[in-house]
């Protein structure tokens, strides 16, 4: 199975993409609610995939991305946008991240972007 | 939210489940709390720090992709225009703006959006309208841009182009791999994408996104439209879509393989070009610009500019757990049922009737060790539902401003002790009341500031709100030091109202204050947009009593009026002392007993109106027999056959004669049956209880009893 990070600091996004998911073979090994701790934890877990939200209190969604990037250059960062957030949806991709998704999302949406993500 | 937008909720967004919209609610709800106080301690300042300015725009812009993932568009739509506010006031860092107005704007959003969410927390539809705020923020916003305003205010009008887009310099960065030779081995192959309405815009870096997924596989490409960096782009494709010619040495095959993978992809053209002419020509014209302007090569990879100063963050390792949850209320609520049906079992089972007159000393030893761990269990319960005052404290500041502003007064709230703690359903039951009692204050109490001169006070009014714990109760004191009450304007009223009973020369200045908290007392004959609207103080007792708590006032003529509730720590569960009259079973809260004693004869006085009373250590007290006010048939009528309890509430001692004492015990409060209270008041009764043997035990209002021995003493 593979193992996805959530990274955001919303409890409430965290619990919509755990739900999303429930019905997927996809396991979430963690979820971190700041972009350090998230960084941190990737470096421990080890995930397949990462789902990295923008705006964050402590460390931004794109510092904490280069992080991960600079750790692990084959990691596969999906950043999770808000309209008006192109300027830096366009950074991350250029800093490595693999796609991106607009909120709101739905279901098969973010099954499919984890699904090419992750090549399966 | 419209029917249809609804239907769209349930059929496309099955993974919305109750845990969530809960958490939504509760996530939402805390964060505009939090954003309420950042408002209200930087409105004071008249400009807002630059920290407060950037935790807001970030609420905001939660609760946008929060409310838009719920579909709660009208939510999503006004706290977009508010994080784009604050997105201007946090990088142009404008000098013009009114923060007084700004603060006005931004809290009538907040209001919007708590409304909508208590809507959605009823179950009713989010269809409050908006438009009319968004619009004042635009202005707003419009004027705080000054010169910008027609640009600004056409693209917000688009609502296509925002905030984070307005880079400051052009970056290029997506060039193909310009290769000196290009071979005619290669296919050169044309794609057209097309991606669905509804992937959320941003198309251009879709399309980005989909050349980084060929990197790899294209010698040479050329895309219309030509400049993904252009915020127009993402409208062309999303109208007319993404053209790409690429020359590869892969086949069709593979390339549409690549392609068909893109995600929100509507649909997919993909061409032999049999004719590389055309691209030829395009590569050529393409050449020729890229020499004129300075690009920047792409980089993929930032190694170097990462800081590398995370270690020393926080980090709780292996946290998939996070060490705090959020329980909803009614999962507590069950949960204190259950231990005061255990409390009841467990009396049940130690004080069975089978066990009378055994000598048990094992079962003695586990059930005190059984007693012990319910009260314990029944402890750590309780300590889970307490809640610090703290935040209903804090929201009072917002009703002060709110007044103030309408009123032109000056009025600081001081507040003391918000750190005590009392159950969360009685928090919920206070927070209203509270505010009523604030809005009387700074409404009737506290004088205009030119006024308060004259009187050689200082201009600012000072409301003072302080809690504290006092034995079983907490006691909530709200005093301010405004004009204090009319005393003969209140006795006036209640003359007419004909509230007052007996002659008015026995009334203390203390229970004419307290008049004020009957049923249909309102002495403001102006009904003003804040306070009066003639259900006030009557629903401010209800409440208190309803958590079976209290009120009392007390003024100053000039100087000020201070309001105490007095409110139990907890509802649920008491420590009591049982007591038997005839066949009847009794309950007084022990925190009410001074004392119990068998009474001599000599000790009893009765006065000519046939009134019982007691000398206890040279003082005299009323006595109360309950046979008597309850009508319970016993045999024992002789005070020196029964036992005189003591009680005591608010400095008033009222000693109660009943036939015997049957034993101390954590008691469950149960409400009366509602059959009971519709039928008929009982009075000096505050609920019933389930003891050991199964029986039924009332439990006594010593405050009522008190009351009611004034009453029939007149």
């Amino acid at each position: 199975m593979k193992k996805l990070l959530i990274i955001d600091d919303a409890a409430f996004m965290r619990l919509a993409i755990r739900n999303m998911l429930l019905n997927y073979e996809i396991e979430i090994s963690g979820e971190a609610a700041d972009g350090a701790i998230g960084v941190e934890m990737y470096k421990q877990l080890r995930p397949d995939v990462v789902t990295m939200d923008i705006t964050m209190p402590k460390m931004s969604g794109l510092e904490a991305l280069k992080a991960i990037k600079a750790f692990d250059p084959q990691a596969k960062v999906i950043m999770v946008s808000a309209m008006g957030q192109e300027r830096i949806v366009k950074e991350a991709i250029i800093s490595g991240a693999k796609t991106f998704i607009v909120k709101p999302f739905k279901e098969e949406h973010l099954y499919q972007t984890i699904c090419k993500v992750l090549g399966i | 939210m419209t029917l249809s937008q609804k239907g769209v909720n349930e059929l496309s967004n099955p993974y919305v489940n109750e845990p969530m919209l809960d958490l939504y609610i509760f996530e939402s709800m805390q964060l505009l709390e939090q954003m309420e106080l950042l408002i209200l301690s930087n409105e004071k300042s008249s400009s807002y720090a630059s920290e407060a300015i950037n935790e807001i725009f970030r609420i905001m812009h939660t609760i946008k992709g929060s409310s838009a993932m719920m579909l709660y568009n009208n939510i999503s739509t006004l706290a977009h225009s508010l994080e784009d506010l604050f997105f201007v006031l946090r990088e142009d860092e404008p000098r013009n703006v009114d923060y007084s107005e700004l603060s006005d704007l931004v809290l009538e959003g907040l209001d919007f959006i708590k409304v909508e969410i208590h809507k959605i927390r009823n179950g009713d539809e989010a269809d409050g309208d908006a438009t009319g705020l968004i619009e004042s923020l635009r202005v707003f916003h419009a004027t705080i841009k000054g010169s910008d305003f027609k640009v600004e205010d056409q693209n917000l009008a688009d609502g296509a182009v925002s905030h984070e887009n307005r880079t400051p310099e052009k970056q290029q960065y997506y060039i193909s791999k310009v290769r000196t030779e290009t071979t005619s081995l290669r296919n050169t192959f044309q794609a057209t994408l097309r991606f669905e309405q509804d992937c959320g815009g941003m198309e251009n870096i879709r399309a980005i996104v989909v050349l980084n997924d060929l990197a790899d596989l294209m010698e040479d490409y050329y895309h219309l439209p030509e400049d993904l960096e252009n915020e127009d782009s993402a409208r062309i494709i999303s109208e007319q879509g993404f053209t790409l010619f690429l020359k590869t040495d892969r086949s069709l095959e593979e390339i549409h393989k690549v392609l068909i993978e893109t995600i929100y992809l509507k649909d997919l053209q993909l061409t032999n070009v049999e004719n590389s002419e055309l691209f030829n020509d395009l590569h050529q014209e393409r050449e020729i610009l890229l020499e004129d302007s300075s690009v920047k090569l792409p980089a993929f990879s930032s190694r170097d500019q990462v800081p590398n100063n995370y270690e020393e963050k926080e980090f709780h390792s292996g946290a998939n757990q996070p060490s705090i949850i959020s329980v909803s209320v009614a999962k507590l609520d069950q949960l204190m049922d259950l231990v005061g049906e255990m409390v009841i079992a467990e009396a049940m089972v130690t004080q069975n009737p089978d066990l009378k007159g055994l000598e048990l000393n094992n079962f003695e030893k586990a059930a005190r060790q059984l007693r012990k761990i319910t009260s314990e269990l029944q402890d750590t319960v309780m300590s889970v539902r307490m809640v610090p005052l703290t935040g209903t404290f804090q929201k009072m500041n917002r009703t002060l401003r709110d007044m103030c502003k309408k009123l032109n007064k000056e009025v600081q709230l001081q507040l003391i002790g918000q750190e005590t703690e009392v159950d969360k359903n009685i928090i919920e039951h206070i927070s209203d009341p509270l505010m009523h009692l604030i809005r009387n204050s700074i409404d009737h109490g506290i004088e205009m500031p030119s006024e308060r001169e004259i009187k050689g006070k200082s201009r600012l009014g000072t409301i003072t709100l302080e809690a504290k714990n006092a034995g079983g109760d907490v006691l909530i004191i709200i005093s301010d030091d405004g004009e204090g009450f009319n005393k003969d304007r209140i006795l006036a009223k209640a003359r007419e109202k004909g509230l007052i009973q007996g002659s008015e020369e026995e009334i203390t200045d203390k229970e004419i204050y307290n008049l004020v908290f009957l049923p249909g007392f309102s002495t403001n004959e102006k009904v003003t947009e804040f306070s009066g609207r003639g259900v006030g103080m009557d629903v401010v007792v209800k409440n208190i009593e309803a958590v079976g708590g209290g009120l009392a006032a007390d003024s100053v003529p000039g100087k000020g009026t201070t309001i105490t509730l007095k409110i139990p720590l907890t509802l649920a569960i008491i420590d009591g002392m049982n007591i038997k009259v005839g066949d009847s079973r009794y309950t007084i809260p022990t925190t009410a007993i001074k004392e119990s004693f068998r009474p001599k004869i000599t000790e009893v006085i009765v006065d000519p109106d046939n009134n019982e009373m007691m000398m206890v250590r040279g003082q005299c007290f009323p006595i109360l027999r309950l046979h008597d006010i309850y009508h319970v048939k016993t045999d024992v009528t002789h005070f020196t056959e029964g036992i005189i309890i003591m009680v005591e509430q608010d400095n008033k001692t009222l000693c109660l004669f009943a036939d015997e004492l049957i034993g101390q015990q954590q008691v469950v409060v149960k409400a009366l049956p509602e059959y009971i209270q519709n039928m008929k008041k009982v009075r000096g009764l505050a609920g019933c209880t389930l003891l050991g043997d199964g029986s039924i035990s009332l439990i006594l209002d010593v405050g009522g009893l008190i009351g009611y021995r004034q009453a029939t003493k007149v």
